[in-house]
């Protein structure tokens, strides 16, 4: 394992997902989720947690990295990108568990997994850009 | 690729984390939604809804399948193990996320982490101990 470029990787999808999650989340979405505000936490709540909100990001860039770290690094972007889809492929299967069993809009599900799409495409190409294996980095 | 393999995989994947989702948050968590129903759907809401919880489980299966198909040199059931923690893992950070955007309980919270962690891990040791690839299939 290269363990500098993994840092590195970890560190750049980390501060991409977060800008992405305010963009699609935070401003995007904003009039979708306030159509079932009884579902979420009020904006002061949802403050008082914010490290919460960190720690899982955390948790989801780990995840990432090392998934790709371990399976499909010296494949480049290309292969950070086949690894984003598959991965967002799963995170959709997920969130349609959630649509089943909690009454928010489809649209949030449509939305939400389009947005998830491209989100994941893009940390491939970031991961996929920066982690090389140790005999393959410069 | 092994097509035969990985078709089996997929399928007992699928059977497993669908049975394993029956026991775990219909049975073993069942009072602890009761006590949140504001944020779930009505019984006879959710039973329509029922179909999108199946098609969501086979993606995740597929997904969580096609992802452990695609890393080379990925064939025992003890890789398969640790790929399912690590997608654990990467269900926690969804899981913490939630919780810090809807008004979930710790109790709820702390389950879906102990039962996402043991489900992955069990659907990557049964992957991993199903799937080979074809040059090493006996």
């Amino acid at each position: 394992m290269n363990w500098k470029r993994f840092f590195i990787a970890f560190v750049a999808l980390y501060v991409f997902l977060f800008m992405w999650g305010w963009l699609v989340n935070g401003v995007v979405l904003k009039d979708v989720y306030a159509e079932t505000p009884n579902l979420w936490r009020s904006q002061s709540e949802m403050a008082s947690l914010f490290q919460w909100i960190l720690l899982g990001q955390a948790f989801l860039v780990f995840a990432f990295v090392a998934i790709y770290a371990t399976g499909f690094a010296g494949g480049g972007i290309l292969a950070g990108v086949r690894f984003g889809i598959l991965l967002e492929l799963a995170a959709i299967g997920m969130r349609m568990g959630i649509y089943a069993v909690q009454p928010f809009p489809g649209k949030l599900l449509v939305l939400g997994s389009i947005g998830g799409l491209i989100e994941m495409i893009i940390a491939g190409v970031i991961v996929g850009a920066i982690y090389k294996p140790r005999s393959t980095a410069q | 690729m092994n097509h035969k393999r990985g078709f089996t995989a997929f399928i007992v994947a699928f059977v497993f984390i669908f049975f394993f989702g029956f026991l775990w948050h219909g049975i073993l968590m069942k009072p602890m939604y009761l006590a949140t129903a504001a944020m779930w759907r009505p019984e006879a809401d959710f039973n329509n809804h029922f179909p999108i919880l199946i098609l969501g489980h086979a993606v995740v299966a597929f997904a969580f399948t096609g992802l452990y198909v695609s890393k080379v040199g990925m064939n025992s059931a003890g890789v398969g193990f640790g790929y399912g923690i690590v997608i654990g893992i990467f269900s926690c950070g969804v899981n913490i996320i939630r919780f810090a955007v809807e008004p979930l309980t710790a109790n709820i919270l702390f389950m879906w982490f102990a039962g996402d962690l043991i489900c992955f891990a069990i659907m990557g040791a049964l992957v991993g101990a199903i799937y080979k690839p074809l040059t090493t299939v006996t």
